[in-house]
């Protein structure tokens, strides 16, 4: 059915963002990026892939932040391309791409206005993709009913708040909780719209999402060890989806240790390689731990692009938007940590990145 | 044939030569032989990164003064008076070769760079002053809104106090504060607001969120600025709206400011007080006016600046591309460290040496060193690009051709051909006087104003039709000839000679029927045929027969342009094995079919013992019951006899075609393994160049560089003559051309269906519009006449010349394309793309 009338909104979109994939940076590009010597080479280098001259008319000298939002604004005009031509359902599909940068932002600015910094400042710093009209608003509320009342009430986040009014005052671990809770909501409203898409969309982006929410249950396990979060309020964050859930989620809400979190991976046949090899190289526990955290970190964004990588294989589907989005998110990730390695004079690092294609 | 006048039969005769430059002229060299445009550098270090090129510090550095340059133009495109930019032959060239060069460049930097630092530096003290000066007008808008917002409550205030008792407090009043107010002029008002402005999009935004902040504890009041607020550097529009806001407590204030900053709102404090508000407005009107007289200062400065740069702008932007451009060249280069020299490799046309070598010694002379450099030419086995010369009238044709697909190298080339057939065939789809005579005319004043057009830019679609302006003058002239031949001015026919039919005028009939008198038209259609009944069957006949007849006319001409491709190329097999039983095919089945059309014009049936037959179903049962005719449609004694024998033909043709090829081939490789030679994978064809180049090897070795030579041999192509390939690949000629020949002489019948549609179209586009009208009673029906007659004159314009034009120019590209080209065109080539500085596109 998908085959007879994708075509019809979705053909042309579709056949764009396969082209905009055409042009993610290959391992070749790498080899050649990572072998620049400053950033002028680097420069050059980048003129011969698909970014072209979108640095040429930078006065010299070109710094990593300008790299990096030079190339995000390339994403973010692609993505506004895509979707002021797109209509109902994919342009409901890519409005739920945004709201996770909506997310983003509202924490960062809720942080920000937290420890009184500039508002201006931390709006410049908002991605450009989660932006909304009355964003900048949110640094006058100090308590989430406050917040959600006063801005949140008429985004389309708002739903998702309601869970987190209880959390009456703002302080870190509260942002903390409310940006999982919230983010919570999302992933399982965006599991469910895409259900309802149904056919292989829905195959796709729910083995997608079910990654990312199995990422952050296993992130947010480790990183509440030994803090004040109890474990009753623990579980409530972990997003009802994915493969660990429920009883792996229910194991998950009980673990002390990172070893206990091993062992519930290890019932998942695709997590298994993420904590394997890891306690090789133990020195300390804690050098163990930290060890092991930012390994875990670099193989959950190796699945990630495998994942998003994947969603190309299937046609007449959405999953094609949201994986090239996370792949291009990945590769200015990359790049501006090669630029980062430059300017640094870090060659030893510069191979750090996860390659793509 | 490379000694001859250079022709567009064949593409130029092509030599790979080598340059050894030393490094002190490589410069001037690069930058003599891009004015001269002729030689295409090939990539010496196809192996190296960009950034690790020999002259990647000076290409960095000629980026960087690209940059500057284009800040200027963006600068001076976005000023909003014009600054006039001197244009590139009016302005004193830059020296950019010769000993002073490299300090030429120096200065030209160090200018640029000045240049920027001064405009830098302006632009910023112009959008600080300007800041400041919308700042100041912002301030004095809110200022004056405020004001009449004042005094419309105050107005207000009075009305509700006549009105009311003292105790029922007015809205805007507050009960702490009451004993503070004293009716009269100096109303106070004691309710604390926030004063600024915001832009008017956000307006709504901002209403919202403040009356969900405050719970409605607010009242808001705002108006619009009339005048937009243009940025400085952008030069985009802001709109933006005063407000002010009045609302009670210091929490709810606070809060206020707050949101209104982080919305982009800029606010301003405003007393309350009517005297103080008039104080600092005429204070902020002062500084306001001290401020424009500053800001006019740094503006005309500034634009002097740019009126400056304007004058050198275009000599900087050709001496930026140039040296960008050559420095990209010289990256190519091999660069031998040891002797300081570079080496190049290149295809120049071989007629075109002596020029180059003569530039290489005005290059050395140029830059006042005595080493020239040294050029000698290469042998090899690659396939050279190929290079047609052309000059304004043939360029569009070979452009025509080029875009189907570049031919080979020295392959007869359809380009010179097209020349005349590309125009005939088109104006046989398009053949009316009237028509032909409006594009001719529209054309020709294309050619005659060509210097002053050329250098306008024309847009892309007027550009498009002024560079095919010579095709469209010989189209036009064509459409005339075919016209004549139709006897078709704007869907009328003229009347030169003697008809040849009387239509009796004194019959009562309501059928006139025409009586031969005798005479012959003696050029085109006779105009007797117009307006007649069987006009159109007459015409559609005529038109259908000939346009088969030029149909296979032209396909036979492609085909023997084959020949000469096979002589040159010494293919003798390919002769026999394709060409001739090709021909036979073609000519025993459609040769045979235009020979009967041509003879049944020839006959006279009215005195005919036999019904003229119908060519279309002889051909049909000529395959479907050969030896059988129909006597009472014998079209000649002996027909059934000569047809089986063509039949016979044709079918042995097909076998012909289709085994040959491969059969040799195959014996060949036979003759070759029983002599014993085996081939040793990839060296088939390598071993006899190098023998050939043995010598230039040892030189070159001798010399340091022979790598690049030996490397050459290597690349050379090895033509690894697979059989199966051959067989796949003469199966498939096989099939395409026979079944080709048939659905290609079908196609040819679109000369027919749309010069019939052209004639058709105009004719309804006639009796429509005009014919009503041409004989006018008094004032009013000339007025419709003359309404009707640019009607029909436009329409006749855009509908018949432009649109039916472009259908046909397409139909007749298609025929060329497919119907032609399949029959002889190889295309395998690659363009010939010399470095060159004339190229008027890019403007950078």
């Amino acid at each position: 059915m998908e085959a007879l009338l994708f075509n019809v909104d979705g053909g042309f979109l579709e056949g764009t963002v396969r082209g905009y994939k055409a042009g993610i940076l290959t391992q070749s590009h790498y080899a050649n990026l990572t072998q620049c010597e400053n950033l002028e080479d680097f420069r050059t280098q980048l003129s011969a892939t698909d970014y072209g001259n979108f640095l040429a008319n930078e006065p010299l000298p070109i710094s990593t932040a300008t790299i990096a939002d030079k190339a995000t604004q390339i994403l973010v005009d692609q993505f506004k391309y895509l979707r002021n031509n797109a209509v109902e359902p994919l342009s409901k599909f890519l409005d739920y791409i945004t709201y996770a940068y909506m997310i983003d932002n509202v924490i960062l600015l809720i942080t920000g206005t937290l420890h009184e910094r500039d508002t201006h400042e931390l709006i410049e710093r908002c991605h450009p993709l989660g932006v909304f009209e009355s964003m900048p608003a949110l640094c006058v509320a100090s308590n989430v009913e406050e917040l959600f009342q006063s801005v949140l009430v008429e985004t389309p986040l708002a739903p998702y708040f309601r869970d987190c009014l209880s959390a009456s005052d703002l302080d870190d671990l509260n942002i903390e909780i409310i940006r999982n809770t919230v983010y919570k909501a999302y992933l399982e409203d965006f599991y469910a719209y895409c259900g309802s898409l149904g056919g292989p969309t829905a195959d796709v982006m729910q083995r997608i999402l079910s990654f990312e929410a199995d990422r952050r249950t296993v992130n947010i396990t480790i990183n509440s060890f030994n803090t004040e979060l109890s474990k009753d309020e623990r579980a409530r964050l972990f997003p009802a989806i994915g493969r660990l859930f429920p009883e792996g989620n229910n194991q998950l809400a009980k673990a002390d240790e990172i070893d206990q979190v091993r062992s519930v991976c290890e019932n998942v046949g695709e997590y298994r390689q993420f904590f394997a090899d890891a306690g090789s190289s133990s020195n300390g526990p804690n050098d163990e731990d930290s060890g092991i955290l930012s390994q875990l970190e670099d193989r959950f964004f190796q699945t990630e692009v495998h994942l998003n990588k994947m969603a190309f294989l299937q046609q007449f589907q959405y999953g094609v938007f949201y994986a090239y989005m996370k792949l291009k998110e990945q590769e200015i990730r990359n790049i501006t940590w090669i630029a980062e390695c430059i300017a640094q004079n870090a060659k030893d690092r510069i191979q750090d990145f996860i390659p793509i294609f | 044939m490379s000694d001859d006048y250079p022709s567009l039969l064949r593409s130029e005769q092509m030599s790979l030569v080598q340059l050894f430059v030393p490094t002190e002229v490589a410069h001037d060299t690069v930058a003599e032989l891009g004015e001269l445009g002729n030689v295409q550098f090939k990539d010496l270090n196809p192996n190296v990164n960009p950034f690790q090129r020999s002259f990647v510090g000076e290409i960095r550095r000629v980026d960087e003064m690209g940059r500057r340059v284009r800040f200027f133009s963006t600068q001076i495109e976005q000023e909003k008076d014009v600054v006039p930019i001197r244009p590139l032959y009016d302005s004193a060239p830059l020296i950019a070769v010769g000993p002073r060069a490299p300090q030429a460049m120096d200065e030209l930097d160090v200018t640029l760079a000045a240049h920027e630092q001064r405009l830098t530096q302006m632009n910023e003290t112009y959008q600080k002053l300007s800041e400041r000066t919308k700042e100041l007008i912002e301030a004095r808008h809110v200022l004056r809104e405020t004001a009449v917002f004042f005094d419309k409550a105050q107005d207000h205030q009075t009305d509700i106090r006549t009105s009311f008792d003292d105790s029922s407090a007015p809205l805007l009043q507050h009960d702490d504060r009451e004993n503070q107010y004293s009716v009269g002029t100096g109303v106070q008002f004691d309710l604390e607001f926030v004063a600024g402005t915001i832009e008017r999009v956000r307006v709504p935004t901002f209403e919202r969120v403040l009356w969900r902040v405050l719970r409605g504890n607010l009242y808001m009041n705002h108006t619009d600025i009339v005048e937009p607020f243009v940025d400085p550097v952008t030069g985009a529009e802001t709109r933006k709206n005063v407000f002010i806001i009045f609302a009670h407590g210091d929490a709810l204030l606070a809060k206020i400011r707050k949101v209104a900053e982080s919305m982009g709102a800029t606010l301003y404090p405003i007393d309350a007080n009517a005297d103080k508000r008039s104080e600092s407005l005429r204070e902020v009107e002062g500084r306001l006016e001290d401020l424009q007289n500053v800001l006019y200062n740094t503006g005309s400065s500034r634009r002097t600046e740019l009126t400056k740069i304007g004058e050198s702008l275009r000599s900087w932007q050709d001496v930026v591309r140039k040296e960008k451009l050559i420095y990209e060249t010289l990256n190519l280069f091999n660069f031998d460290v040891r002797r300081k020299t570079l080496i190049a490799e290149g295809w120049v046309p071989t007629r075109d040496i002596t020029t180059i070598q003569l530039a290489l010694r005005h290059a050395t002379e140029e830059s006042g060193t005595s080493v020239p450099p040294i050029l000698h030419e290469l042998r090899t086995q690659k396939t050279p690009p190929t290079f047609n010369r052309t000059n304004k009238f043939t360029e569009g044709f070979q452009t025509i051709m080029d875009s189907y697909g570049v031919a080979s190298y020295q392959e007869v080339n359809p380009g010179l051909f097209a020349v005349i057939t590309f125009p005939f065939l088109f104006a046989v789809m398009f053949g009316d006087i009237g028509h032909g005579f409006i594009i001719f005319v529209a054309a020709l004043y294309m050619i005659l104003a060509e210097r002053k057009l050329a250098r306008v830019d024309l847009g892309e679609i007027m550009g498009q039709f002024f560079y095919g302006r010579y095709i469209i003058l010989l189209m036009g002239l064509f459409s005339m000839y075919t016209g004549l031949m139709y006897n078709d001015i704007f869907s009328k026919s003229l009347h030169i000679w003697h008809s040849a039919w009387d239509f009796p005028s004194n019959t009562t009939d309501t059928k006139l029927v025409g009586i031969d008198n005798g005479h012959r038209y003696s050029f085109g259609l006779d105009p007797g045929w117009h307006g007649a009944d069987n006009n159109l069957v007459f015409v559609n006949s005529y038109k259908m027969k000939m346009s088969v007849v030029l149909g296979v006319i032209h396909m036979t001409f492609a085909l023997c342009l084959q020949f000469p491709n096979h002589l040159k190329f010494k293919r003798p097999i390919d002769i026999y094995a394709n060409f001739i039983p090709q021909m036979i095919f073609l000519q025993s089945i459609f040769g045979y079919l235009v020979i009967c059309i041509l003879y049944k014009w020839s006959v006279d049936w009215s005195n005919a013992t036999t019904q003229p037959p119908s060519l279309l179903n002889m051909l049909i049962s000529m395959f479907l019951s050969p030896g059988k005719v129909d006597p009472s449609e014998q079209l000649y004694a002996g027909q059934p006899f000569v047809q089986v024998v063509l039949l016979l033909l044709a079918a042995i043709c097909v076998p012909w075609l289709l085994i040959t090829k491969p059969y040799l081939a195959w014996k060949d490789m036979h003759k070759i393994k029983e002599q014993g030679y085996v081939s040793i994978s990839g060296e088939g064809d390598g071993n006899g160049i190098h023998r050939n180049s043995s010598d230039e090897v040892l030189e070159g070795e001798e010399e340091g560089n022979g790598r690049d030579i030996a490397e050459d041999g290597d690349n050379g192509e090895h033509e690894q003559h697979d059989f199966g390939e051959v067989v796949i690949h003469q199966v498939i000629h096989t099939i395409e051309f026979c079944l080709g020949c048939i659905s290609h002489t079908a196609s040819y019948l679109r000369l027919w269906a749309l010069s019939l549609a052209h004639a058709q179209l105009s004719e309804v586009l006639w009796s429509m519009t005009l014919e009503a009208w041409l004989e006018p009673n008094g004032v009013f029906d000339w007025i419709v006449l003359i309404v009707m007659g640019v009607f029909w004159f436009v329409l006749t314009v855009f509908i018949l010349c432009l649109m039916e034009g472009l259908s046909a120019f397409l139909h007749a590209l298609r025929l060329h394309w497919v119907e032609a080209n399949s029959k002889h065109f190889e295309g395998g080539g690659y363009a010939f793309t010399p470095l060159t500085f004339a190229n008027p596109d890019s403007k950078e």
